[in-house]
């Protein structure tokens, strides 16, 4: 008898913190409708369907050659000069190139470009990230995995990994040749980061700027049958997104400069990643010179009215975007799916 | 929402190759690392508890210290000491459960540690009069107290335990959130959130708070059986 009864209040506690996990949830969810600026928005919250009012972010500016987004593959140098925290060189770092050649062969190879060209189509009806006309392109044979060479670890980017192109991909490549890749995630300065630190044996990233600073310090090698380090191979657009009213009035700008001018002059709510990440040394390319923005925190110490320097993921930056009525770069791949999974509790 | 409820059920009931993954990894690591800390703190605990030098209660200041360790801060030491240019890289801990496992023990030993203490601290002078009385050997005391407590033994064990499953900050820089290796419930719910798939979160916390309710409710049986 006494165990059950246990049993029963335990059940009862269970049930009680459910609820009021729920109760958060659904409480949030209110927020969001209350703060949509929508003229009739009290009748809104009463009628519309939750999804209709879920994101009130859209695309406002995109297809903009200065927007073009670049995705490169770098094989981690195995002789790189890797130092510790405290600078001291360290030689024996253990680097899996032959595995990581595999997998860059294999994604420049037809098939895998194919793959690239063509994801996105079932879910998104477009693909999400299109192959270089001059993408290097690998023909030889590919190696089946050893056990040496079996673990691959591929240091990526979050818009890479989100919008679920690797999961889409890696199984073909993996069921073929038996590798595993072990994907790390994170934006792109903390990716290249995480290679410095010896702890990835290829990168994928998109920020030129970075991944040249990368190869220039030695990180990265020309593979045998390719002619750079740096391998661009794929790239899609950066979209300026915003609230669906548009206050800046940038959908009409006659370029992404210009619509950033207008976000500026304005001083409309913009929300920047502020990590160092491929999107965000984008951004900080694109505002009016003499505003002086660059990545470091301190350069935007006076624009904090308008300027939020968030640090933080994507996906967190579009919600805090979505719920502030903010102005924010997204690539395009992330932001389409942050739209189809609606980016609120349902 | 309710919608939330539905799909954490409809996951379990798919039995979702992935979720399936996270959960056994989430299971593999909590319960290995709770544990080991239970293992290491449990003796250290008492053995504070009975120690009467300034050393031993310069100590139990240093363990309550160690209680307060954010997550972040030990998850970035075991960083640096596995990555691949760190002093332990040989150990290649790095992105593994067995790192995260020690990022956890060393978290969740001075918790352990210093429940036990308190516990044993209001038994010692009774219980060391009583085996002075019968002779009883300092190590002999030692298990005498651990006997007499092991009801609060389990009470810690729930404690260490609901520690380590619920911990984000130091297994997501040790383990990296690797998809089908190192992804446990709070990082995959760090991840969907990224994606903007807030259902999805939400109903991997009702999994998670399912899971440490059925630990629960198995714990408190055997707590009252046991130790009565």
């Amino acid at each position: 008898m006494k165990k059950i009864r246990i049993g029963i209040v335990a059940l009862l506690a269970a049930f009680v913190m459910a609820l009021s996990l729920t109760a958060c949830s659904s409480q949030s969810t209110e927020t969001a409708t209350e703060e949509t600026p929508a003229p009739a928005a009290e009748e809104a919250t009463e009628t519309a369907p939750a999804e209709e009012q879920a994101t009130n972010l859209t695309i406002l500016y995109e297809e903009d050659d200065s927007l073009i987004n670049t995705y490169s593959l770098l094989a981690v140098n195995p002789d790189a000069p890797f130092v510790d925290a405290d600078g001291n060189e360290v030689a024996d770092v253990a680097i899996n190139s032959e595995g990581a050649a595999a997998f860059i062969d294999w994604m420049l190879s037809d098939e895998g470009l194919e793959l690239i060209a063509d994801y996105g189509m079932e879910d998104f009806g477009e693909s999400l990230f299109t192959v270089n006309d001059d993408a290097p392109h690998y023909e030889g044979e590919i190696p089946q995995a050893t056990d040496e060479t079996k673990a691959i670890r591929l240091s990526t980017t979050t818009s890479v990994n989100d919008s679920g192109l690797l999961d889409y991909l890696l199984p073909y490549f993996q069921d073929e040749y038996g590798y595993e890749v072990e994907v790390y995630s994170a934006g792109t300065g903390k990716a290249i980061a995480n290679a410095e630190s010896g702890n990835a044996d290829a990168i994928l990233v998109h920020s030129k700027s970075q991944e040249e600073e990368f190869v220039a310090a030695g990180f990265a090698y020309t593979l045998p049958d390719f002619d750079s380090e740096r391998l661009s191979f794929m790239h899609n657009y950066f979209v300026l997104c915003g609230p669906a009213d548009d206050p800046a009035g940038v959908a009409d700008a006659a370029t992404a400069l210009d619509a950033f001018a207008q976000i500026a002059d304005g001083k409309y709510p913009f929300v920047s990643r502020g990590d160092a990440s491929g999107t965000h040394t984008k951004e900080i390319s694109l505002w009016p010179e003499d505003l002086g923005i660059t990545t470091e925190a301190d350069s935007v110490a006076d624009y904090t009215d308008w300027y939020t320097y968030s640090n933080a993921g994507m996906g967190a930056c579009l919600a805090m975007a979505n719920e502030t009525n903010a102005y924010i770069l997204s690539d395009k791949a992330t932001f389409l799916t942050f739209e189809a999974n609606g980016g609120i509790v349902e | 929402m309710l919608t939330a409820f539905e799909e954490a059920i409809a996951l379990l009931a798919s039995g979702d190759e992935m979720l399936t993954n996270i959960v056994l990894v989430t299971l593999r690591m909590s319960i290995a690392s709770s544990l080991i800390a239970l293992a290491i703190g449990m003796p250290l605990g008492t053995a504070l508890a009975m120690g009467r030098s300034k050393i031993a209660s310069a100590l139990v200041i240093v363990n309550r210290t160690l209680m307060g360790v954010p997550p972040v801060v030990c998850g970035l030491l075991c960083y640096l000491m596995f990555c691949g240019v760190g002093p332990l890289r040989w150990l290649q801990l790095l992105y593994t459960v067995e790192g995260m496992v020690v990022a956890q023990v060393l978290l969740i030993t001075p918790i352990v540690a210093g429940n036990m203490e308190s516990y044993v601290r209001g038994l010692v002078d009774d219980v060391r009069e009583t085996a002075r009385g019968i002779g009883l050997s300092r190590v002999r005391t030692a298990l005498l107290l651990l006997g007499e407590c092991r009801y609060q033994v389990f009470t810690v064990y729930l404690i260490a335990f609901g520690r380590a499953i619920a911990e984000v900050g130091a297994v997501s820089m040790v383990g990296g959130a690797i998809a089908y290796k190192t992804n446990v419930m709070t990082t995959a719910i760090m991840m969907y959130t990224n994606r903007g798939d807030f259902t999805l979160g939400i109903a991997l916390g009702i999994i998670l708070l399912l899971m440490f309710l059925t630990l629960n409710v198995v714990v408190s049986i055997v707590q009252r059986n046991v130790a009565r």
